[in-house]
This record gives C-alpha cells, structure tokens and sequence, in this order.
C-alpha cells in the first residue's frame, strides 16, 4: 500500500468530518465516510449553501477573503436528534484552483452536557434559595427564645455557655385574677387578647431596650442589662414598668375585658443559658429574678413594687414611696418601695429608641 | 439525620449525568417513543430528562401531578408508549449498576405517575 493510499483511508475512517470544497460555488470535490454519515448520502450532488441554510455564507466568503479561515457553529437534525457540528473552513488552492478545506468537529455531547449542567445548576439554586429561607425562618424562631449574641454562640459552637450577668434588673409581671377571666370567658378570646398584649409589651420594652426572657401563661418577665450590659439597667426597667401600667389602662377604656396588672422590680445578679436538650429554652437563674417575683405578689393591682436597691437607683429621676420593710420569703427582712408613675419625671427622660414614645 | 436518596446513594450528579445521557440516547433512538421527540428543541429535551431522572430518585427536582398533566395532556400517549419508557429505564438503571431493590423502588415510583401520563 502506498502512502498516499494510507493516507486516503486515514482521510476517510477518522471521527472528524472532512470535505473539500470549491470557492467559487462551494460545490463538493471530496468528503470523507464521518462527514457522509452526519449529513447524508446527497452531500456529493448538492453544494454546501444547500444543505445548510443557516450557514452564513457571505460572513464565509468575508471571512475567507480576509484572514483565510471562518468558523462556524451548526445545528442539523439527524433523524430527530440535534447534533451541534463546529465547522472549521480554511482557504486553499491547487494550481490556479481556488479551495476550500472544511473540518467538522462534532460538539453535540459537548452541547448537551451544557444543557444539562445549566439545568441541574438551576434545580440546585432553586433549592438552595429555599434552603436559604427555611433557615432564616428557623433562625427568627430561635431568636424569638433567645437574645442575638446568645443564638450566634449557640450556632458557632453547637451549645451555650452559661454566662454570668451582674448587674441587670427584673421586670416581673403578673395578671390579677387571670385564672378566673380564663374559667369565665372564651379561653380562645382570652389568650388572643394576651398576646396582643404581650405584643406591645415586647414593643414597650425593646424602646428601652429590655429584652423579653419568657412569659409563663399570664406572667411575663422581661430584663435589662442582658446580653448587653446597660448602665441605666434599673430606669430602663421602671420606665417599661410605668408604660406598661398605661397601657394597659388606656386599653381597659375601650375593651370589655380589664386587664389588671401587679410589677416587681428587682436588681441583681443572674446567670442566663440555653437549657434543655430536645427543646431549647433560654432562660435566666439567679436571686434577682427571685426577688422580683416576691415583689410582684406585694403589689396592690396596677402598682410596681421595687427593690432597695432599685429604688437607690430611680430617686433622682422617679417618683418612690416607701412601703417599709416586709419579709421576703427566701430573703431577710427588706426595704420595698412603690414607683409611681408621674408624668412630669417620666417626660424627662428619653426612650433610648429613636422611635416615637410607646402607648403612653 | 435525612435518609440518603437515591441520587445520593449513586454519586450525585456526576454519576447520575452519565444515566441521564444514556436514557436520553435509547429514547431517541427508539422507533416507539422517539417520535414524541421530534420536534423538541435539544436543550428542552435534556433539561426535561435531567429533571426526569433527578425528581425520580429523589435528586433536587420534584413535579407536581398538576405539572406532569399540563406537560403531557398534549400528547396522544399511550400505555403501550408509558410501558415501553418504562422498560427504556430500567435497561438504563441495570446497565449502570443500580442495585434491583432500587430500580423496582424507582419503576414503582414511576408507575405512580401513569395516570398522570397517559392520556
């Protein structure tokens, strides 16, 4: 066999489409086996303009005239699958023949990887957005049991290390006679109406930045100085305890329901954490909150009964009464005071949110 | 702890791609079904196998029945037509080594959605 005879079959077996064609008309002078097998078995009587419409045969000719080479991309059906065919035409000549050599690389598999990738990418988007959410929804769930700083530990490190906060203050709430209004009224209308008052409680107290820890049916406890700590820690508290008392006063005048209320205040030293295994709670120990749940049982309906060492703290700006010293279970003998509400002081002194004043 | 899903159990994409190009070769070729396909724009067609396959053995893709009668009430499908896809897949799980438990898994699965495809 001779070379030019290995030559040929190499030309004709190889997996790249080859052809020849005339400049003048691109009729075909050659084409191999693969370029006869992707195209047809007419290639040989039509002209390539024939068999590929789409093929841009000026920007062809352009290119040829200036730089020798155009490339181009195909798409032709055969039987019902797309192929994507590369087209490569390089000028030439032979003697004082004008040629044209053609390749043809076969990208179908190339194509259709894309495709696929481009569509299982955008699957995967799609779930990540939705992961993406799912997880802010769990992550405003868990802030609503826990402050921020204590969520982002727990996250970082899987558990919360119990942190000791000294000096914060304790607002401990209690409904008068709650246990009654549920057993009398509609329990539905009842606890719909205390959300909506715990509701604008959190509101109430996020302007003087307290942050609520729990409520356990009709008792609410909220603090300030924690996580944060807060100089004023024992004004931010009487002031929500006094905004509260108005609230729900204001609210009393126009629903059938009255919502009474008794407030301990009290300072001290807590220590909060994450308890529980299965089901987080977030919550705060420590002789403080103690001390405000006594006080709270003190009060006459709608009153706040303060600490000592809170009322030190709220002279200067607030209006105290004392109530002499009691017995505190669990405690020695204390000095208990009745903060007032007093308008004139209350006006004085801002809420640390730049928010308007709340329901006042 | 999530149970691993078949598409996970069998290498995630990169090895699922791989089943995804084989089915979508027997089903061109095939004189039976092939000609739903005619007039289906390449990157439709792959696009709607990659979902194929991933929404089968529980990948990141999941159609509605609602989806999956709007996507076919146009055709005039058969079940001979749903019987002869059906058997396409599962020649193409076998060839790539899926475990038998597995494919009828997936065949029961896709079985589940005759009602939807058939017309």
């Amino acid at each position: 066999m001779t070379i030019e005879a290995i030559n040929e079959q190499l030309l004709r077996a190889i997996g790249v489409g080859v052809a020849l064609l005339d400049r003048s008309n691109f009729g075909f002078y050659f084409h191999n086996d693969t370029f006869e097998e992707w195209f047809g078995t007419q290639v040989g009587t039509n002209t390539l303009t024939d068999l590929f419409e789409a093929l841009d045969v000026k920007a062809l000719g352009d290119g040829l005239d200036q730089n020798g080479r155009y490339t181009a991309e195909i798409r032709h059906k055969k039987k019902r699958r797309t192929m994507v065919i590369a087209f490569d035409f390089t000028a030439a000549s032979e003697g004082d023949q004008e040629l044209v050599v053609l390749v043809c690389q076969n990208i179908t598999r190339i194509r259709e990887l894309e495709s696929m990738i481009d569509s299982y990418s955008m699957m995967v988007e799609r779930n990540t957005r939705e992961i993406k959410r799912e997880k802010e929804q769990v992550e405003k769930l868990l802030l609503n049991i826990m402050p921020r700083s204590v969520y982002e530990e727990f996250k970082a490190f899987g558990v919360v290390t119990p942190q000791l906060y000294d000096p914060i203050s304790v607002l401990m709430l209690d409904f008068v006679g709650f246990t009654d209004m549920v057993a009398s009224a509609d329990p539905s209308v009842t606890v719909t109406e205390l959300n909506d008052i715990y509701s604008a409680f959190d509101r109430i107290g996020e302007q003087f930045g307290c942050e609520r820890i729990k409520t356990i049916g009709d008792a609410y406890i909220t603090v300030a100085g924690l996580p944060d700590p807060m100089p004023d820690h024992a004004k931010a508290v009487a002031n929500a305890a006094i905004r509260f008392i108005r609230y729900l006063e204001r609210r009393n005048t126009s629903h059938p329901h009255q919502w009474r209320c008794r407030i301990g205040l009290a300072s001290g030293a807590v220590v909060g954490s994450v308890v529980g295994i299965q089901k987080y709670v977030y919550d705060i120990f420590g002789p403080a909150v103690n001390l405000a749940t006594r006080l709270q049982e003190f009060s006459d309906p709608m009153q706040i009964s303060v600490h000592d060492d809170v009322a030190k703290n709220l002279r200067d700006e607030f209006e105290v009464t004392s109530l002499g010293e009691r017995d505190i279970r669990g405690f020695s003998k204390q000095q208990v005071w009745q903060l007032h509400d007093s308008k004139r002081t209350i006006a004085s002194s801002q809420p640390i949110s730049s928010n308007a004043a709340p329901d006042a | 702890m999530a149970q691993q899903t078949l598409f996970e159990k069998y290498g995630g994409f990169s090895k699922i791609s791989k089943i995804v190009l084989a089915f979508y070769d027997t089903l061109l070729d095939s004189d039976e079904i092939g000609p739903f396909f005619d007039d289906i724009d390449m990157t439709k067609m792959v696009d709607h196998q990659t979902k194929f396959m991933a929404s089968l053995l529980g990948g990141p893709a999941s159609y509605t029945d609602r989806q999956l009668q709007q996507m076919h009430n146009h055709l005039d499908i058969h079940d001979s037509h749903f019987d002869e896809l059906k058997g396409v897949l599962e020649q193409t799980l076998s060839d790539h080594g899926m475990d038998r438990d597995d494919i009828n898994a997936v065949l029961s699965e896709f079985e589940n959605r005759r009602s939807q495809i058939v017309g």
